[in-house]
């Protein structure tokens, strides 16, 4: 029963649009405990999906479900003490999409047929919607329209993709189930110039959702309108889920030996998410977009590092499971921030050594995590992308990407310095309880950990997920 | 050749040149009723899915994507009386020329493709394709907010188009939740647009230009 993990969520969400607040706020909590419960036995016991042409527990997207669980729920913690001080006036709302949407995600990770997977990030789009648009203000509306036209669109293409790969089946006269475990199989039989045409549209497709520019423009929108524990599941999880669905298929690409149409595209996309990032990062004004912009920088590694293979999708891999962590973190404690200085603008703050001091150990931490100063687990993706970029050869991507990282790094610094040290006559209007702080503690934490010490399971799937990308390096 | 399904899928071609000609939302809306129920009969009058659930499924098609979708975006532009108009950025005249030449763009385009499941009709392809890229075309010519959702539906009604073709290997419950995606999609589309319309008084996307570098 592997689809119970995402029928729980989706069922507390449907309850929770009708539970007054006192009640929702537990019920969060409590769902993000079983979830989590759920994943781990998930993990453990491997089991069988009821409808197995449909659901399948492969190792990357129970990498995602474990990230995504873990996320959730010690989001679900800081949403408690968060609401308690955020003026959100619809807060059942707020409850029951934030619920839904972690459903709608989990069933995006166990999804195995292609449609199955679109249907699954598709709604992902429209159960995160109301998230975005939680403040109600005009700005907020605007981001959550663009969200849902440009992604709906964007997805559309997606749906395109995946139909133009059972054309390429229909073409090659393969009868096989149309998912991705059975078309990788079989991927040698598929026609190859319908499989690349139905690739390139994923890519695109799901790659606006994954915030890959040019088709990025409703990501720092979206991210820096949300509330920050809706940015934070935004950012760290719901990326890496639309990343699932391009990752998926390249491994199709792969198979079918097309790698050599699969890489440049990636890179190329990888390269110039990586440099849009940068240009809008060294002239930020504020945090939150910031941060938005630098999950654009962090996708576009992941995609150049899938796009190199080897030793580069390895190091994507780490890359996407530390931006996940640190990413939630720092977003949360944007909110810590916001809540404090009661703007979202970076010269409006300043001093947070002083004003905020735990906020501050948060938000530094996160800082240096997350522009891949080591010994943090992105420094160890990124130097891993680099060498596997190095290995195949590809000299002038590597030079752009290590000097793009260097301008990011600058920026962002900058930009840290000013929130960090600056002088700040604001009054802050928040007490630091430890519900606002522990929860981005316990994920910088678990990052840290994974550097030095990842559990044998762990390793084991990450290695079997990236096989057949990397070609064991 | 297959007659019945070409005479069927020229007239899903003649809704796209009224779309780009029509100035008025409930013109522009009646034109995308009429497309959303002839491309779900497609599937019917090609033949292939004969079926008491293949019947089932494309009365099920029908009534959203001919009856439902276009409903709601109706009732949220009556709900707020918002202009009629369409705010075009590409002339009328010159729209409807575009689409002219779109058509036979995708004709010619078309003939290079072959697939199997595809050529069971010479229109097919070339439908499919200007149904996607006028969809696209109605996103990005027109700033009426609606006139984009619109544009948005016929994009999926394209994508609809040579998803039939592969109907017959797709399971329906698959095919319906797919349908239910793109409904809800609207559904919350159109729920912004009111929310729009009250926030701004007007649906003119020139106005949702705040957040930007």
């Amino acid at each position: 029963m592997v689809e119970i993990v995402f029928l729980a969520p989706f069922v507390t969400g449907v309850i929770a649009f009708f539970l007054p607040r006192n009640l929702g706020r537990p019920l969060l909590v409590l769902t993000g405990t079983l979830h989590l419960l759920l994943s781990v036995l998930l993990w453990i016991r491997q089991p069988e999906p009821l409808f197995k042409s449909y659901f399948a527990v492969t190792p990357e997207g129970m990498l995602s479900l474990l990230v995504i669980s873990l996320l959730f729920f010690l989001i679900s913690i800081y949403t408690v003490a968060y609401l308690k001080v955020a003026d959100i006036k619809s807060e059942h709302i707020f409850t029951g999409s934030m619920l839904l949407f972690l459903s709608t995600m989990t069933m995006v990770t166990l999804s195995d047929h292609i449609m199955v997977m679109w249907i699954a990030i598709e709604a992902t789009t429209l159960a995160s919607a109301p998230l975005i648009y939680t403040h109600r203000s005009s700005v907020s509306l605007e981001a959550t329209w663009k969200y849902v036209l440009i992604c709906s669109v964007g997805i559309a293409m997606a749906l395109l993709g995946s139909v133009l790969i059972t054309i390429s089946m229909d073409v090659g006269k393969v009868d096989a189930p149309v998912s991705f475990s059975a078309l990788t199989a079989v991927a040698t039989r598929l026609d190859p110039m319908w499989l690349k045409a139905g690739f390139a549209f994923i890519l695109v497709g799901y790659g606006t959702k994954m915030g890959l520019a040019p088709m990025h423009t409703w990501l720092p929108d979206a991210h820096s309108e949300a509330p920050s524990p809706a940015s934070a599941l935004l950012s760290g999880v719901l990326l890496n889920c639309a990343y699932l669905g391009i990752f998926k298929t390249n491994k199709i690409m792969l198979a079918a030996g097309l790698g050599d149409f699969s890489g440049p595209i990636l890179m190329g996309f990888g390269l110039t998410s990586i440099l849009a990032a940068g240009t809008f990062i060294l002239k930020q004004t504020e945090y939150k977009r910031l941060l938005a912009y630098s999950s654009i920088e962090n996708m576009g590694i992941i995609a150049f590092g899938t796009g190199v293979g080897g030793l580069g999708a390895y190091g994507a891999m780490l890359c996407l499971i530390h931006h996940s962590l640190i990413k939630s973190s720092l977003f949360l404690t944007s909110g810590n921030i916001l809540l404090g200085y009661g703007s979202r603008q970076i010269e409006k703050t300043g001093n947070l050594v002083k004003r905020m001091p735990k906020t501050f150990v948060a938000f530094f931490g996160g800082f240096a995590a997350i522009s891949g100063l080591p010994p943090f687990g992105i420094f160890i993706g990124e130097l891993f992308v680099i060498l596997g970029a190095f290995k195949a050869g590809h000299y002038i991507g590597v030079t752009v990407l290590v000097v793009s990282l260097c301008a990011i790094f600058a920026g962002f610094a900058n930009q840290a310095m000013k929130i960090s040290f600056n002088t700040s006559e604001a009054t802050i209007g928040l007490t630091e309880k430890a519900s606002l702080v522990w929860p981005q503690y316990v994920l910088l934490l678990t990052s840290l950990v994974l550097c030095f010490w990842i559990p044998d399971s762990l390793y084991q799937t990450i290695m079997n997920a990236v096989t057949i990308v990397s070609g064991g390096f | 050749m297959n007659i019945p399904v070409d005479m069927t899928l020229s007239l899903v071609l003649l809704s796209v040149l009224f779309s780009f000609g029509s100035s008025r939302l409930p013109g522009l809306i009646k034109v995308l009723a009429f497309q959303g129920v002839v491309v779900s009969l497609v599937p019917l009058i090609i033949g292939h899915d004969m079926t008491g659930g293949g019947i089932l499924f494309t009365l099920a098609t029908l009534t959203i994507r001919g009856i439902v979708i276009p409903l709601c975006i109706h009732f949220a532009i009556k709900k707020v009386a918002i202009r009629r108009e369409v705010e075009p950025i590409v002339g009328y005249h010159a729209s409807v020329l575009a689409g002219l030449g779109l058509i036979v763009a995708a004709m010619a385009v078309s003939h290079r493709f072959n697939a199997p499941s595809i050529s069971t009709s010479v229109l097919l392809l070339p439908t499919a394709i200007s149904l996607l890229v006028a969809g696209m075309f109605l996103l990005m010519a027109r700033r009426n907010a609606i006139a984009m959702v619109l544009g948005y539906i016929m994009m999926e009604n394209g994508i609809y188009l040579v998803g039939t073709t592969f109907s017959v290997r797709a399971l329906h419950i698959v095919e319906f939740g797919i349908l239910l995606d793109v409904l809800a999609g609207v559904m919350i589309m159109a729920v912004i647009l009111q929310n729009i319309k009250q926030t701004f008084d007007d649906v003119d996307t020139a106005l949702l230009r705040t957040l930007k570098e």
